[in-house]
């Protein structure tokens, strides 16, 4: 469905980024990318989004593509129009000015029609909390309400493919869970997902295949049942492997070592 | 008594003026966090294009020429680039409405020997000015403004001071700096009550400027086009992000900016007459929205009139004691007080802050 052809991205000309990614999400999955901070996933996200330049960087080499067709150098608006792709940002991205109601209305802004109103009342359905917080300003909801509003907004633009950006972060264990269960079933709906997260283990447990990402490349993917396995995988990002605690300079050997796989 | 309340009244109809002025400034302040200098220059660039379209003044053809093909490219220019129209499309219409704005431009639009009331005259010359002037805006934005998108506020605000240098210069080049009369001939609704006066042009300039500024904020909150222009002004890249096109988005906020602008410049200039070097009368919008606070819209309301008021009475109590000129210092005194008391204006948005 998503093709990603040796992508390279810089930032402000000079900062590189993404050196050479490749990857391919097929229709219907649940797609997990992991890696630590500053690996390059937001970068990756924004490159697919068609956001990329708004951020002030470049994509020099390699190519996107949806349904075979190149999507790179395409605006946001029409990337989402055209290919049904929707970018979740990270740290949930509501309009806190705005009212629930009025945030999910600017997200339907693209494909404004007469279905807007019950597509809402879909969203509430998913989403219970959202109702009852309806006319207040998104900017006092919690931390769990906004990211379930932000998946809510994301929904009321129709995506075919929904890109979320560390949907976890910062929220309890049982929210994440609860909003995990959801991603879950948004999945079974019929949107296929690709879901980059810090809670490997979680993200794991539902998701179908996975990427691990260091320093802008791809170092790991395969089954997501086989990379909670994997030992590489628990040591670094479980955070439980089954031997002692290496040092860090073995942490260092391990990336160098992982980089020309 | 009967001198206060006339001071006061007055005040507040060239308040609402200088409101709208205001309102000019906060809704391009919300949406890209810039100051528009240039909103001087937009003033008697607004009040030109009413001009030739009410008076029938026409061009010389090698003024009216150049006009025609910007025209032309920027319409192309939108219609391929933004609204993604077939090629085929957008350049013929380009085309038609370059060759529309020169007809216009050159021929005039005989608007005065066709229509002799005044008053439809006038209602049929406003829409197409301010239309005109919308045009103007979102061009300028187009060449000067989108570059920068997600740039620095403070690039946009640079840019937006020499934009005001250029302007100025080409509404010279193209008018002339000498004064024009300026006389609308609006149906005279003077107010007398006894002692009481209020001048028709006036409560003209006050109904129709709180007129536009009623229907810009119906606009904003009552429309998905406002509430796309809310969503972005908060934050343009989770707009993006949402499938807002906040490129083509902050185009309209300088359409409907500039348009504003061209409403409060054909009622000042209709208390006299126009020439270019009424472009410091934009200035005023500075302790306006500076007062009532830069990203609030019913500050930029509250901060008119208060700046009207202000002046009116600077100017029929202190003046009179021997200081004249000071009705137009007045509103810079107040403003600096009112700075000292609330550095953020008076109603300065309240950040929403999570405990
Ligand atoms: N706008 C920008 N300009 C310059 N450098 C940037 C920009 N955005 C990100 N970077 C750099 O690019 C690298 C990758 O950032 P990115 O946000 O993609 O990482 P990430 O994998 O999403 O990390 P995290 O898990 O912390 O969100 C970082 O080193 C970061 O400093
Ligand atoms: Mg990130």
């Amino acid at each position: 469905m998503l093709a990603i052809e040796n992508l390279r991205v810089v930032y402000h000309d000079v900062i590189s980024v993404l050196n050479g990614i490749s990857l391919e999400v097929k229709e219907g999955e649940i797609l997990i990318i992991i890696g630590a901070n500053g690996a390059g996933k937001t970068t990756l996200l924004r490159s697919v989004a068609g956001m990329i330049d708004f951020y002030d960087g470049d994509i020099i080499e390699g190519d996107i593509k949806m349904e075979g067709s190149s999507i790179k150098g395409l605006d946001a608006a029409d990337i989402m129009k055209r290919y049904g792709l929707t970018y979740v940002m990270e740290d949930r991205p509501v309009f806190w000015y705005l009212t629930i109601e009025e945030n999910l209305g600017a997200a339907s802004f693209s494909r404004w029609d007469k279905h807007v109103k019950t597509d809402m009342e879909e969203v509430y359905e998913y989403f219970a909390v959202l109702r009852s917080l309806r006319n207040k300003r998104a900017g006092y909801a919690s931390g769990g309400e906004q990211q379930m509003l932000a998946i809510g907004m994301a929904l009321m633009t129709k995506p075919k493919i929904l890109l979320l950006d560390e949907p976890s972060l910062g929220l309890a264990p049982l929210i994440t869970e609860e909003l995990f269960s959801i991603i879950k079933k948004l999945n079974e709906s019929g949107i296929t997902i690709v879901l980059v997260e810090q809670n490997a283990n979680a993200a794991l447990n539902i998701g179908i295949r996975g990427y691990v990402i260091e320093t802008g490349r791809i170092v790991l993917d395969g089954k997501a049942g086989e990379l909670l396995e994997n030992e590489d995988v628990r040591e670094f990002y479980l955070g439980s492997g089954e031997k002692e605690r290496k040092s860090y300079m073995d942490a260092k050997r391990y990336k160098r070592r992982k980089r020309w796989l | 008594m009967i001198d206060l309340i006339q001071t006061l009244g007055s005040g507040i109809l060239v308040g609402l003026v200088y409101a709208l002025l205001g309102l000019c400034i906060v809704i391009i302040f919300k949406a890209s966090e810039a100051f528009n200098f240039a909103i001087g220059e937009f003033l008697i660039l607004g009040s030109f294009l009413f001009y030739v379209l009410f008076f029938n003044e026409s061009l010389p053809w090698h003024r009216a020429l150049p006009l025609g093909v910007l025209i032309f490219l920027f319409f192309s220019y939108v219609l391929f680039f933004d609204i993604d129209l077939n090629f085929l499309i957008a350049v013929p219409l380009g085309i038609a409405a370059g060759l529309l704005i020169f007809c216009f431009l050159f021929f005039g639009l005989k608007l005065p020997s066709l229509i002799t009331s005044p008053l439809i005259r006038f209602m049929i010359a406003l829409p197409l000015g301010l239309l005109a002037a919308g045009i103007v805006g979102s061009m300028v934005e187009r060449l000067t403004i989108k570059p920068l998108l997600g740039r620095s506020p403070i690039s946009m605000t640079i840019v937006s001071l020499g934009l005001g240098f250029f302007l100025r210069g080409c509404i010279q080049l193209i008018w002339g700096s000498h004064s024009y009369s300026f006389f609308l001939d609006l149906p005279d609704i003077t107010i007398e009550i006894g002692d009481l006066l209020y001048l028709s042009d006036p409560i003209w300039a006050g109904i129709l400027s709180l007129l536009t500024f009623g229907l810009v904020i119906v606009f904003l909150f009552r429309t998905r086009w406002g509430l796309a222009i809310r969503a972005t002004s908060e934050d343009q890249s989770k707009a993006m992000a949402f499938g807002i096109n906040a490129r083509f988005i902050l185009m309209i906020v300088w359409a409907i900016s500039a348009l504003c602008i061209a409403v409060a410049g054909i009622m000042i200039s209709n208390f006299g007459a126009l020439q270019v070097g009424m472009s410091y009368v934009g200035l005023r919008a500075i302790p306006v929205v500076l007062i009532g606070g830069m990203d609030s819209i019913g500050g930029a309301l509250v901060g008119g009139i208060i700046v009207g008021i202000c002046e009116a009475l600077a100017g029929s109590y202190i003046e009179p004691m021997g200081l004249v000129g000071f009705k137009e210092v007045a509103p810079y005194l107040l403003l600096l007080i009112v700075l000292f008391i609330r550095p953020y204006g008076l109603f300065g948005t309240v950040r929403i802050e999570r405990v």
